[in-house]
């Protein structure tokens, strides 16, 4: 009897190690963190806009239809590459995309989006990263979908890619519903 | 050789000295007032930078704790209380930018865990105890 007590930590000891071979196969990535944001209001804030000569005021502008909120910058490689995707959903699946632009100069961004085309329906300048902070961004670009009641429901941290658009897509499906 | 262990141990000595003391905080970003500034050391002490994530935004030259430290500094310049700073930070970052994590229901089996491992330890070790004492009457 007692020697059954006394092989209870070594089972202890394999199943935790056990657990831990299972996080290390699995494909995630361990410094990615949930957003505390998740279903709760869009953060009030006032921005200046970077094309049109107006203030963004939130959370008025959030309002009737779902919105996409991306953080981006011109000295952040994944942001080029993930463009391309963020015009995709602009042109095919008619979203509204609020860009973010995080502490940038706006001569750079301006020339940035002549050259690759502007996907976004806003684009806020965020040159202290003020914004950035009320939105709990650390790494961009940072992609947030907002639901038409100004509820943020996702966020994906890191890029849209050829690999995860269906996938994004696809929650944004699921917040429209 | 007496020559060479005093370097190895003037070296090891010295660089912990400069390993303690190794921080990022900036010139420009020094509050006048000192005891504001001590206040904005030690919140930045206990909040995490969520870049490096093992470093204290303190410690750390990412941009966002630069930014974080700014921010802070100018909180308190405000007049916001340590607890409010705390609150803002965790608002939009959760409990994990916390160095030091909160008692609470979802943090309990993190504070817990440890003691009751702990209990086991000593109540196996005590089993094991009371089995050796009875061969040791047996013999």
């Amino acid at each position: 009897m007692k020697k059954n007590i006394l092989i209870l930590p070594v089972i202890l000891f394999f199943l935790i190690l056990l657990a831990f071979f299972y996080l290390l196969i699995i494909d995630r990535n361990p410094s990615e963190l949930p957003s505390v944001l998740i279903n709760k209001k869009v953060p009030a804030f006032e921005a200046k806009s970077l094309l049109e000569n107006k203030t963004f005021v939130s959370p008025n502008e959030f309002r009737n239809e779902i919105r996409l909120v991306n953080f981006f910058a011109t000295w952040c490689k994944p942001c080029l590459d993930e463009h391309r995707y963020l015009k995709k959903l602009s042109n095919e699946k008619r979203l509204k995309i609020i860009g973010i632009n995080y502490k940038d100069d706006s001569k750079k961004v301006i020339k940035w989006l002549e050259k690759l085309g502007n996907p976004y329906s806003s684009v806020l300048f965020d040159p202290n990263a003020r914004l950035g902070i009320d939105w709990g961004v650390y790494g961009l670009p940072e992609t947030f979908i907002v639901n038409s009641n100004g509820v943020i429901k996702y966020r994906l941290v890191g890029p849209i890619t050829k690999k995860n658009y269906d996938a994004f897509v696809l929650k944004v499906k699921e917040v429209e519903k | 050789m007496q020559r060479i262990l005093l370097a190895i141990l003037v070296y090891l000595v010295t660089s912990q000295i400069v390993a303690i003391n190794c921080y990022s905080v900036e010139p420009d970003e020094f509050l006048q007032n000192p005891k504001n500034e001590l206040r904005a050391r030690n919140i930045s002490k206990n909040v995490r930078c969520l870049v490096c994530q093992n470093q204290s935004i303190d410690e750390s030259s990412a941009s966002l704790a630069k930014d974080l430290r700014i921010l802070i500094r100018k909180k308190i310049e405000y007049g916001n209380s340590d607890e409010e700073i705390y609150d803002f930070l965790t608002e939009r970052y959760g409990d994990f930018i916390l160095l030091n994590p909160p008692f609470k229901i979802s943090t309990l089996f993190l504070w817990i865990l440890p003691f009751v491992f702990l209990a086991v330890g000593i109540f196996v070790i005590f089993l094991h105890n009371n089995k050796s004492k009875k061969l040791d009457y047996n013999k």
